[in-house]
């Protein structure tokens, strides 16, 4: 009986390498799959989004945790399209120096907080977008008569954020001798501007409208706009497959007109002339 | 192989087990139970399968598992084929060449626009670089070449309602950039005007076209293109994987299939005492050849997918998208000229675009040309620090990397890289002459064809853009054919070789069958 017995333990142990191969047939496949989109935010359950708390109109913290203005809302948008409810956002303020930082650590998912997609960024974070493409602009007090254009601001005073470049752009870019000044952020050289202390601040003009938005007579923008900051929703390096859900989400959001209503929601108050069509994107790499 | 030739026992030969029915046994035990005899006969077969008890039932057992994981071994083989078939198709065949058609488009859209910019410019001397007539006649060719584009796009767009949005946005913005162009191509001609200085009208008219274009139409071109290569890049990598894990479960189905196909043999051996079944030999043989063969042309068809998507697809891509940014920044310095109001605008963009195209770290056209030429000295003298350097360029041409799996590939990037370079100097001196009030000698630089003149050097560069795009081109075709040849061997192949190993174990088995019989 000893063959017997021997013969059926065998023929069993055929069928259970016959499981194993079905088995590693459909294993190596779905795990071949998720090997493919490399731990993408479209896996996730929350989402962690970094965002501004300190730029009126873009990003602006409002209270524990709760933040308003317009990259919050796109952010919002796009996350919704990805599937995600707001409940399962978790909002996070981000520095403009922090935010390859946590995307790299992965301290947050995305982020969307006036972030302009350059190809030193592009290095070190996967960028779906151009979701706007803002333009540095210039602003001066509504009561100033002598500037009139961007040429007029030789030898004034012309105030930056401490390490931002924009005041070189229009020194050595523009050829501009403006007396460039640095305050610790831009609120502050708005601020200055308020006080007569300095005598336009200039930036991207989606920022300045939403210091503008704040009190919209107090300033007016010269209307000179010069170089393109192309800002973009950041995520980890290599999350090719949320890159382009949240590129179509982007697409979608100005075909149905949410595009042109948030921007009239946060800016419509100003005199930014606001593009309403959809920006080129960047490509996800 | 063992050589231990008892026979076990119920084997011919073996002292019969009175308690082991026998073959012979089984039309008697039919009479008996009184059951209609084809049913019974069916019965005791299947029950006899399941519970092998004596020779023939072990030898029908052993040869249904060995069947079985032939079956299973090539119905591996045949979805695996399904997958690198599909792969090619799409990659190769379908998307894949079709967004590449859409790259075209941008090219197409911005050549119109530049074709207007550059009539405008000339004004009065129509004979002045191209010359208006050959300008215009341009701007048809290319008018045509992005409606074909414009017809791939929306195939592809398939019933995709945002893609199809887009599509049908972007056909409207050429619609009304065509009317906005007749409308300042028409105004030009009523006007006589020295070359550069357009009325006030035309101007006006153009500026309309040009921002339709730029920022309305383009931006929408460009997005179709990058989503329809989604397309094939989820293809890829769906199909590459289930090609490259195929290539495992086919060793691993076929190395179960070899096993049991050699326990049947050693069976057979033992109880027949033959020591070579030879059908059943030439059964293990041909598995083992084809588990070898069909693993070895998955891994073969992934590296295929892997070199056409890679080296062929994304290169022939970055290579086009180039191009079309190229085109784009050639009509921006006629726009410089053309709209002396906007220059700064248009400067902007040139060095924008520029940077795109290569990028270095600088935020002015002049410190762009310096460190250019610095970036591509140093490329040209082997210097090529690695991406995350800060001195490493990068955009489209200075990511590219120089390949040396396809031939000619560096040399073509070097003279991309050397005619970019020349280009630029081009630009330069044309701005240099505007600075120094020389606008008609700057207009005349602009268009004129030969060595040093800023039409003549853009040709040479994007000619070398071409090579490229053509070597890149050719990969990308090489590898699907390849992968091609051997998808359809394998249409025919996987088949009749199952049907072949099929028969050739039962041929093996049913002699030693008969001998029950």
């Amino acid at each position: 009986m000893s063959a017997l017995s021997g013969s059926v333990s065998r023929g069993r142990r055929a069928l259970g390498v016959c499981a194993v191969a079905m088995a590693a047939l459909l294993g190596a496949t779905s795990c071949g799959v998720a090997q493919g989109e490399t731990s993408t935010i479209l896996d996730a359950d929350t989402l962690r989004i970094g965002v501004k708390a300190n730029q009126p109109g873009l990003g602006l913290e409002v209270g524990e945790g709760r933040f308003e203005g317009f990259d919050v809302d796109v952010a919002t948008y796009v996350a919704k399209e990805l599937g995600f409810s707001e409940d399962d956002i978790e909002w996070q303020a981000v520095t403009s120096d922090q935010r390859e930082k946590a995307l790299v650590d992965g301290d947050v998912d995305m982020i969307a907080a006036t972030y302009s997609i350059t190809p030193t960024r592009k290095t070190e974070v996967t960028f779906a977008g151009a979701y706007y493409v803002a333009h540095q602009d210039v602003l001066v007090r509504a009561d100033e008569n002598a500037v009139d254009n961007v040429r007029d601001l030789k030898g004034r005073n012309l105030c930056q954020e401490a390490g931002s470049n924009s005041g070189a752009r229009v020194r050595d870019g523009l050829g501009v001798a403006a007396k460039v000044t640095e305050a610790e952020t831009y609120a502050d050289c708005i601020k200055e501007l308020a006080a007569g202390d300095t005598d336009a601040v200039s930036t991207d003009d989606l920022i300045l409208a939403g210091f503008l938005g704040e009190d919209p007579d107090a300033f007016r923008f010269v209307n000179a706009p010069f170089t393109d900051e192309n800002y973009g929703i950041g995520l980890a390096k290599g999350d090719l497959g949320g890159c382009e859900a949240a590129n179509k989400a982007i697409t979608k959001m100005y075909q149905d007109g949410t595009a042109a209503d948030l921007l009239k929601k946060w800016f419509g108050k100003t005199d930014l002339n606001v593009r309403t069509s959809v920006p080129q994107f960047e490509g996800c790499s | 192989m063992s050589t231990d030739l008892t026979p076990p026992p119920g084997a011919p030969g073996a002292p019969r087990d009175p308690a082991v029915n026998g073959g012979g046994a089984v039309a008697a035990d039919d009479r008996d139970s009184g059951l209609p005899a084809e049913r019974g006969r069916a019965m005791r077969l299947l029950s006899r399968t399941l519970r092998p008890d004596s020779t023939p039932a072990r030898v029908r057992a052993m040869t249904l598992a060995a069947i079985t994981a032939i079956a299973l071994l090539f119905a591996t083989v045949a979805v695996i084929y399904t997958h690198a078939r599909d792969g090619l198709q799409v990659i190769g065949h379908d998307a894949g060449p079709q967004v590449v058609a859409t790259a075209d488009l941008y090219f197409a859209l911005s050549d119109m626009d530049a074709q207007v910019a550059n009539v405008l410019l000339i004004g009065e001397e129509s004979s002045l670089g191209l010359g208006r007539a050959e300008s215009l006649d341009l701007y048809e060719q290319r008018r045509s070449e992005a409606n074909n584009a414009m017809l791939q796009a929306a195939q592809l767009a398939g019933s995709d309602p945002t893609q199809q949005k887009t599509v049908q946005e972007t056909l409207d913005g050429m619609g009304r950039y065509e009317r906005l162009a007749s409308e300042a191509l028409q105004l030009s001609e009523q006007n006589d005007y020295r070359p550069g200085s357009p009325p006030a009208p035309v101007l006006k008219k153009y500026r309309e076209a040009t921002e339709l274009m730029r920022l309305e139409v383009l931006p929408k071109a460009y997005n179709l293109t990058l989503d329809n290569a989604s397309i094939v890049r989820t293809t890829y990598e769906t199909e590459r994987t289930w090609v490259l894990g195929g290539a495992a479960a086919i060793g691993l189905t076929g190395i179960i299939a070899v096993l049991l196909l050699t326990r049947l043999h050693v069976y057979l051996a033992r109880a027949f005492r033959r020591r070579l079944n030879p059908a059943i030999a030439a059964a293990i043989v041909g598995t083992t050849l084809v588990t070898l063969g069909a693993a070895g042309v998955s891994y073969y068809e992934a590296q295929n997918m892997q070199r056409a998507k890679e080296e062929g697809f994304d290169s022939v891509l970055a290579v086009s998208r180039a191009r079309a940014i190229g085109m784009g920044i050639h009509g921006d310095q006629s726009r410089f000229l053309l709209d002396p109001r906007r220059a700064d605008t248009y400067q902007q963009v040139y060095l924008d675009s520029s940077q795109s195209i290569l990028f270095v770290d600088v935020d002015n056209l002049n410190a762009y040309y310096s460190k250019v030429d610095k970036g591509i000295a140093d490329y040209e003298n082997g210097d090529i620090p690695p991406i995350g350097d800060e001195n490493r360029m990068l955009g489209f041409l200075g990511e590219q990397e120089r390949s040396g799996d396809i031939a000619g590939q560096p040399e073509a990037l070097d003279d991309v890289m050397a005619s970019y370079q020349t280009y630029q100097e081009s630009d330069r001196k044309m701005r240099g002459l505007v600075s120094d009030g020389d606008r008609r000698d700057a207009i005349a630089l602009r268009m004129g064809a030969n060595d040093g003149e800023v039409r003549g050097e853009f040709d040479r560069y994007d000619k070398s853009l071409e090579e490229l795009y053509t070597l890149h081109r050719g990969a990308f075709d090489s590898a699907i054919e390849s992968g091609d040849r051997w998808i359809t061997g394998w249409a025919v192949g996987i088949p009749v070789t199952a049907v072949i190993i099929a028969g050739l174990v039962l041929a093996g088995v049913r002699p030693r069958l008969a001998e029950y019989r």
